[in-house]
């Protein structure tokens, strides 16, 4: 057991566990006080959040590599069930983004970023001697591309940003030519005028209001301009748990999810948002840390896409709601109220985990791969900051 | 292994990113932090006006004559509204409320400029359009029935002039009221006394605070200014001598066609006025029930112009009522002495060539003073105020006359307490001069102390003369308002008489003006007998004022007719004006009229109607 505990990265948990906290906390001052015990979502999102840290633990002790040949059936599994959901998914908020399963509502978008994950990873790791070839910067677009195209039709262009974000990050650290990567960044300014002559109504309507939420305060403005009063008001120390009139009196809209973070600047003042942010900054350069450490290349592309999908979400999320980026519907993660989005982050900490506590381990099958393909040492250099 | 230099560089932009959030957020928390706890405050609070009662209007026996009147009224938080629901809303309150489109559309401009304050946009709502809006709450977003008033005026057809009526702002005078604190929303005063004490009668706005959800429901009262409720005005008039007066002049009237005409009576000593009444007139409850097209289409288009106060705003030449004035002149300038006497024979033809006719064809012989007011000659006048060239009198000149014009209060307004009182015109040959461009000539000064030709009068003017013949020379501003009240009852201001002025004319020479004016009416030669009461003594002038129009069969101008005086001869206790528009003979039109109000005053029983009496003379019959 000691041993166990021993291989723990003991930063990444207690920046997760702190997280989980903050959003235990904001939800707990905005739960239904008639809801008694697992009807709480506060209790909810606690007694998950602790399962969810309790499986984390567990996957520390399992050899991440073991994903490895997982990757294809996982990736088609997403898929699968993000075709599912645009056929016979709930219709709910504009939207079909979820399905239920008995009792339990499976949101398989936020899955499918970590299934992505581990697909860039293995291909990416397993091209790496050509890793600077267009098709290999191709095909893993190819790959990211079906799931965001699902996604975006849902409709929900937001979380089909943040996987480009990560294939980006990904294809980046695996050794893509700049230029290879600048081309679609610079079709995708190009193409702007005609997505925008496509784009859905509530799209436009989100970056008009995020160019000037004064413009229509009512309106499409409203929540914008909501959670800047809610933050600003905040001042130092917030108004204290529970109080501040904005989340109190409901005129901060979508406080549990989207706006979470401005009720916590209400609440907690600059003190929690910047403790909040720090956190995140921690658990972020943990994951690439982990990464850089990690025995292999697939081991560190894991925990680079794991850090860009946590520092992707975010940063729109707290963008957004202090202003600086547009409304996406990107909740936060670990924070917000949604449990497949924590339990998902959450099983990302787990693949953190494991990639730290199997950064010494003998290689087994992944290295008879390399060998095969002739190109990489079994174990790569260690990263500058290892020991 | 490779990529660890690019994950440092991902590792340094993810920081600097996170790095730029955390000036945002210090931005936000502490350099504008004081902006956003601003705007979430006045999320939280809203504030609501709560307006004060208007004022009462009462008669001089505390009748009221005015109430506030319970009413479901429409109003409108337009934070509440969502700008894309603006439309549709709309659309349903103007069939809901029969306001129009582009009338609710202004307000709900003005609205917005404060959002959170709840607004009205329509005064009063039938019954069941309120309740059909209560039950449509959730498709009207930020609409609230809520009881209001009001103003039902008791009198409102006998008083229409005096009092006037509230109603909306004119869109145009939106930001002056806005400047003393009237909110765009309110009714005004817009005519008579509603107006002219709008600001007393409106009392001061309360106001009432409230901490709101997002959904605009009401939590609970932060705290509460109670409003200042209006003072309530008590008028010098009674209603029934009101009422009363006007029915006489009513039935004087209906004898015409198309009959028009106004009446003036003062107590004398105080300038308090009596009864004031201009024919047609309108009910004030029109303007505030929300007049029926037609009722209202007719208001407007008849010549007649029933919506102007003729008594205070309609100008007319005087005619013979104006001679005291170039009489007293006269007297106090010695350019004659009470005894000297001119020879009248009918017609004075000048040098030039200009001839100046008397209305008497033959003329009166030798005329004194006296004579020359109770007969009403015109030539004794013309020598008396122009001069005669051939018997070398030198007469009181232009400049002079005009001095003792405005002396009786001419040219200027008396100052009662009613909007839209007319000044009148003392002409002048700096006058004429200005604004026709031509040279005065003695004929104008001739017309002037007749009271034709450029002077121009008001019915109020006439009876405040008359007022300080009767009372010894002290003329008083007309006083409408006796005394304000605040809402436990109590004196709050009283308006004490004033004198504005007094004529500049001896006793002596005032007595003889009385007598002539004693004379015009109760001896046989003078030309108001038909005012002669039989229950006092009368003592007044008739007036017979040409004015420029189509002439008769005879090649006579048209002419409006006038009495003017007061009652008893001694010691009076009133002072009148008689005006009938295109009345014809002063003496025949205005004389019974003056007469049977002065009847009626005197006895308190409503005369006999004028055609039972026995001297009944039709207005067709002229002479």
């Amino acid at each position: 057991m000691l041993r166990w505990l021993a291989r723990i990265e003991w930063a990444t948990v207690i920046s997760t566990i702190a997280l989980v906290a903050f959003g235990v906390l904001m939800l707990s001052t905005t739960a239904d006080p008639n809801t008694q015990g697992l009807e709480n979502q506060a209790v909810q999102k606690a007694v998950l959040g602790a399962l969810g840290l309790a499986l984390a633990f567990a996957m520390a002790q399992i050899d991440y590599r073991g994903l490895h040949g997982l990757a294809a059936p996982v990736y088609l599994v997403g898929v699968s069930a993000l075709v599912v959901v645009l056929l016979v998914g709930d219709f709910d908020l504009g939207a079909r983004r979820w399905f239920e399963l008995g009792p339990i509502v499976v949101q398989p978008s936020e899955f499918m970023k970590l299934a992505a994950i581990v697909a860039f990873a293995k291909y990416l790791s397993d091209r790496s001697d050509s890793a600077r070839s267009l098709r290999t910067v191709m095909v893993s677009l190819g790959i990211m591309l079906i799931p965001a195209c699902l996604i975006f039709f849902q409709p929900d262009l937001g979380t089909a940003l943040i996987f480009g974000a990560i294939w980006m990050a990904m294809v980046f650290v695996a050794g893509a030519r700049w230029w290879h990567l600048l081309t679609p960044v610079v079709i995708a300014l190009a193409a702007f005028p005609f997505a925008w002559f496509f784009a859905q109504d509530y799209m436009r309507q989100r970056f008009v209001t995020f160019l000037n939420p004064s413009s229509d305060p009512l309106g499409a403005g409203y929540n914008v301009l909501q959670a800047r009063i809610s933050i600003g008001s905040g001042g130092w120390f917030g108004h204290g748990l529970g109080q501040g009139s904005q989340s109190q009196l409901e005129f901060l809209r979508v406080r549990d999810t989207d706006f979470i973070f401005a009720m916590l600047g209400e609440q907690l003042g600059l003190a929690g948002t910047i403790g909040l942010l720090a956190f995140f900054t921690l658990l972020i350069v943990q994951a690439l840390v982990i990464g850089l450490r990690a025995r292999d290349m697939f081991g560190r592309l894991l925990a680079i896409g794991i850090a860009a999908m946590l520092f992707s979400q975010s940063f729109v999320n707290i963008g957004m709601n202090v202003g600086l980026m547009p409304v996406t519907g990107i909740t936060l993660p670990l924070v917000s109220l949604g449990k497949n989005s924590l339990l998902v982050t959450l099983l990302s900490v787990g693949i953190l985990l494991s990639i730290h506590s199997h950064r010494g381990a003998a290689p087994f099958r992944q290295q008879s791969m390399h060998v095969v393909r002739g190109s990489l040492p079994a174990a790569g250099p260690r990263g500058v900051l290892g020991r | 292994m490779s990529g660890t230099r690019r994950a440092l560089l991902l590792g340094g932009a993810a920081l600097a990113a996170n790095t730029a959030l955390a000036a945002r957020l210090w931005q936000l928390q502490v350099v504008e932090s004081d902006t956003y706890r601003a705007q979430a405050a006045q999320n939280r609070a809203r504030t609501r006006p709560i307006q004060p009662l208007r004022g009462l209007i009462y008669d001089r026996n505390r009748t009221p004559l005015v109430a506030n009147a319970p009413v479901f009224s429409v109003w409108l938080t337009p934070a509440d509204l969502p700008l894309e629901r603006e439309g549709p809303v709309l659309a349903n309150l103007a069939v809901l409320t029969g306001e129009r489109l582009v009338d609710l559309r202004f307000k709900l401009n003005q609205a917005r400029l404060a959002p959170d304050v709840p607004a009205r946009l329509a005064r009063a709502v039938p019954r069941e359009s309120a309740l059909t809006i209560e039950e449509r709450r959730q498709d009207l977003p930020g609409i609230a029935v809520r009881t209001g008033t009001r103003r039902e005026y008791a009198h409102g057809d006998v008083f229409g002039h005096i009092l006037g009526f509230t109603g909306p702002i004119p869109a145009e005078d939106v930001q002056t009221y806005r400047g003393q604190g009237v909110r765009f929303d309110e009714d005004i005063g817009l005519a008579g006394i509603e107006r002219s004490l709008q600001t007393q009668l409106r009392g001061r706005d309360g106001e009432q605070r409230l901490e709101t959800d997002a959904f605009g429901r009401a939590l609970h009262e932060l705290s509460f200014t109670p409003p200042q409720v209006g003072r309530h005005a008590v008028l010098t008039i009674a209603v029934n001598e009101q009422k009363a007066i006007r029915e006489i002049l009513a039935r004087h009237l209906a004898l015409r066609e198309r009959g028009a005409g106004a009446v003036v009576v003062l107590r004398p000593d105080t300038g308090d006025v009596v009864a004031m009444v201009s024919l047609p007139d309108y009910d004030s409850n029109i303007f505030t029930r929300g007049a029926s097209s037609e009722s209202f289409a007719l208001l407007v288009s008849d010549p007649r112009r029933p919506l102007i106060n003729h008594a205070i705003s309609g100008l007319y030449p005087p005619g013979s009522t104006y001679k005291v004035i170039a009489a007293s002149g006269a007297l106090e300038a010695g350019v004659v002495l009470p005894q000297s006497k001119i020879h009248c024979d009918g017609r004075l033809i000048l040098p030039d060539g200009w001839a100046f006719d008397d209305w008497l064809p033959q003329g009166h012989g030798l005329v004194d003073l006296e004579r020359a007011i109770a007969e009403s000659c015109n030539i004794y006048f013309y020598n008396v105020s122009g001069g005669n060239p051939y018997t070398r009198l030198q007469g009181l000149g232009n400049r002079r006359l005009a001095e003792f014009e405005r002396s009786f209060g001419f040219g200027q307004r008396t100052g009662i307490d009613l909007p839209g009182e007319a000044s009148g015109l003392v002409p002048t040959s700096e006058w004429k001069n200005k604004n026709l461009q031509q040279p005065w000539v003695t004929g104008d000064t001739y017309h002037a102390a007749i009271g034709q030709g450029l002077v121009q009068v008001t019915p109020l003017q006439i009876a405040s003369m008359y007022a300080a013949i009767g009372n010894g020379g002290r003329v008083m501003r007309p006083r409408l308002v006796d005394r304000m009240l605040d809402h436990h009852g109590n004196v709050a201001d009283r308006t004490p008489p004033q004198v504005r002025g007094v004529l500049p004319i001896s006793d002596t020479n005032l007595q003889l003006l009385q007598a002539g004016l004693y004379r015009a009416v109760n001896e046989p030669q003078g030309t108001g007998p038909r005012a002669r009461s039989a229950h006092t003594v009368v003592a007044g002038k008739t007036g017979t004022a040409e004015y420029s129009g189509a002439r008769d069969a005879e090649g006579r101008l048209p002419s409006h007719a006038w009495f003017a005086g007061y009652a008893p001869a001694e010691q009076p206790e009133y002072a009148f004006a008689v005006l009938v528009r295109d009345g014809g003979e002063g003496s025949f039109a205005a004389a019974p009229i003056a007469r049977d109000i002065v009847d009626y005053l005197v006895t308190g029983d409503m005369p006999p109607l004028p055609q039972n009496r026995p001297d009944f003379i039709s207005p067709d019959h002229r002479l």
